[in-house]
């Protein structure tokens, strides 16, 4: 298992670098720069000078040597767009509530959607199967940027159950992890099912059956984890989907998060916000797939016999 | 032979599905005494492993369904058709037990072996989870595995196809059961490993005295072990007897068919396999006659217009075919058949 982890952990950092490097030079290929229009009006020298400033005025082989020395030091560089603060400040300053909100949602639609998803499978084809699979086709075909706006309007401001936004106590943390869950639960519901399905037409549930076992112990020593591998696949890229913060859900109900700033960094053209962000959602996203493999592992014995060899 | 354990009568077994009912089984008898093998024999789509699965009513309902006058009786006191499904847990596992045909997949891959094997005792019998797991390996000791405690801790990928079937037979043994229904055990396997579990089955089965209903296609297997035979065909018994009786004088063509389909040492070599030619019936819609007499190079007028009751042919032996009855024309039985055809 340790040789499986240590060679998990040199992929990661192999895939991180690719990361940097493509992200670097992407950037490097869209047109304008980072200073905006006030670039145009600028005499030559002074935009010499704010070039010389930020490095840009080396060739693009130094900056990038110089970019990948700085970010093995965690450092991500200072923002074009607010001078005043370092890539690392943003985000130490707006990824808790992202952060938090992701779990919260995170586990939301992990509990219902799966349960929906079991309920479907066992009454296959019975009402319980059809109002499930409802649910989750409206979970599906109804965007957030809707959900979100309805659920802050009616139970927010007409009804006042809940606070319609911001980023306070524990009440305002409901509504925004519910309309952040929405789409979740309809895949993980779907996918639940599907797999339930699958896994019940299986040799060896009919093996438990002749055992004389109930079905509900049936469902639970040997349906539930054979059904869960494919859901553990999808839930990494999921979760952090879910948590590295969407602008929609933040923007409606105002709460200070990560995605907000990466959409901002990227129609001001801020190099090394988006870089830096990029490189910090790509690194969540390796760490969950990482842990993901993991969880595999211990779900699955025949993935943790071949890590071991 | 003592009493049975389990007696078939007139059992029809039928699946709705949207395009009509597919007929299944469409009458089918038989008994089975105490410690005694019956090998059930036909190609595959002809009820066989439908009649299996419905004595221990594993197949779902819907789609499948009993239909109204078939009986199945065990030890001569649970009337397995008309039992509730709480009522059948407490026969499955317990009082019968099954094996089924694939070993790579009749095992759940991510339950040690050991725990696949308590699951039944422990749900049948007032036992501790260790006494539970030291009965499973004294199990896996009766169907000879070594190191037995050792392969407890094991997971099904770990073992070979010989090895998991072992685990199936040592699985489906848990609580003693008085039937084992054996499906196609050995169709899966390898022709070497083939003999070494029909020899496990025979052993147990002799040591044990349990009784067994063997659903296969290979008339090798039945040679090997079974007692008694029938000849299944299109979801009906076309011909029953003891081992003798099918092999050294079959009375119906399509169990000729079956018999020279087998590859024979003395045989030419370079001849081909003999093989029944056409395919089963439809059962949709089963044909009004004999279900077979569109293969048949024997058929008659008869045949295709009123399906043959079961002539008697000895004690234990009849065979639903017209060439048997008194005024039907005599028939020469195929070369290579009856005397000599087996062993």
């Amino acid at each position: 298992m340790l040789k499986y982890v240590l060679r998990r952990f040199v992929y990661m950092v192999i895939t991180l670098w690719v990361i940097i490097t493509a992200t670097f030079f992407l950037m490097k290929l869209l047109p304008g720069n980072p200073f905006g229009e006030a670039a145009a009006k600028m005499p030559p020298e002074n935009l010499a000078i704010l070039k010389a400033q930020y490095g840009l005025d080396k060739p693009e082989w130094q900056q990038y040597l110089k970019y990948l020395g700085n970010v093995v030091k965690g450092d991500l560089g200072v923002s074009y767009q607010f001078p005043t603060r370092t890539v690392v400040e943003v985000i130490k300053q707006s990824f808790p509530a992202s952060l938090e909100l992701g779990i919260e949602s995170l586990a939301l639609s992990v509990i219902v959607g799966l349960t929906l998803g079991i309920i479907a499978a066992l009454r296959h084809n019975k009402w319980q199967d059809y109002s499930s699979m409802f649910i989750a086709l409206i979970g599906i075909s109804i965007p957030s940027f809707v959900v979100a706006p309805l659920l802050s309007l009616y139970v927010g401001n007409k009804w006042g159950i809940l606070p319609p936004g911001l980023w306070e106590g524990p009440e305002n943390r409901i509504l925004p992890a519910i309309a952040l869950a929405f789409g979740t639960i309809a895949i993980l519901a779907r996918m639940m099912r599907a797999s339930m399905l699958e896994v019940a037409s299986l040799d060896y549930i009919k093996t438990a059956k002749s055992k004389g076992l109930a079905t509900g112990k049936i469902v639970v020593s040997h349906m539930l984890r054979n059904a869960i591998l494919p859901i553990v696949t999808i839930l990494g890229p999921i979760a952090v989907n879910v948590i590295t913060g969407t602008l929609v859900v933040e923007s409606v109900f105002v709460i200070p998060g990560l995605g907000y700033q990466f959409v901002s960094s990227i129609t001001t053209l801020d190099y090394t916000m988006i870089t830096g962000l990029t490189i910090f959602y790509a690194a969540i996203l390796i760490v969950v797939m990482f842990l993901t493999d993991i969880v595999y592992g211990l779900v699955d014995p025949r993935i943790r016999m071949s890590g071991r060899r | 032979m003592g009493k049975p354990i389990l007696e078939v009568n007139n059992l029809r077994v039928s699946f709705k599905m949207y395009a009509g009912e597919v007929q299944a089984v469409r009458g089918v008898s038989f008994t089975l005494d105490k410690g005694e093998v019956l090998a059930i024999v036909g190609e595959s789509g002809c009820g066989k492993s439908v009649t299996a699965q419905t004595i221990m009513r594993l197949i779902p309902s819907p789609p499948s369904y009993i239909k109204e006058g078939s009986s199945i009786l065990f030890d001569g006191k649970h009337e397995i058709s008309k039992m509730s499904e709480s009522q059948m847990q407490n026969i499955r596992g317990n009082e019968m037990g099954m094996i089924f045909q694939d070993p790579m997949t009749s095992l759940n891959p991510t339950m040690t072996v050991g725990a696949q094997i308590s699951e039944g005792i422990l749900k049948h019998q007032k036992k501790s989870k260790s006494e539970a797991m030291k009965r499973a390996s004294e199990l896996l000791t009766l169907v000879g595995m070594s190191n037995a405690d050792e392969r407890l801790h094991q997971y099904p990928h770990e073992l070979s196809g010989g090895m998991r079937q072992r685990v199936m037979i040592a699985l489906s043994l848990a609580c003693n059961p008085k039937l084992l229904i054996a499906d196609e055990p050995t169709t899966a396997l390898d022709v070497t490993i083939q003999a070494q579990i029909i020899d496990l089955l025979r052993d147990i089965q002799e040591k044990t005295e349990t009784s067994i209903i063997l659903i296969t296609h290979d008339l090798g297997v039945v040679a090997e072990m079974a007692h008694k035979v029938i000849v299944m065909y299109a979801g009906k018994v076309v011909e029953r007897g003891t081992l003798e009786d099918i092999f050294y004088n079959p009375r119906h063509p399509y169990t000729w068919g079956l018999l020279r389909s087998v590859p024979r040492l003395d045989s030419d070599k370079n001849a081909e396999l003999d093989s029944i030619p056409g395919t089963p019936p439809d059962l949709y819609a089963p044909p009004v006659g004999c279900a077979f007499a569109a293969r048949c190079p024997y058929a008659m007028k008869v045949c295709k217009e009123i399906d043959p009751e079961h002539f008697h042919v000895n004690d234990g032996h009849s065979a639903a075919c017209w060439l048997n009855h008194p005024e039907a024309p005599e028939v020469e039985m195929p070369v290579g058949i009856g005397r000599g055809a087996h062993g």
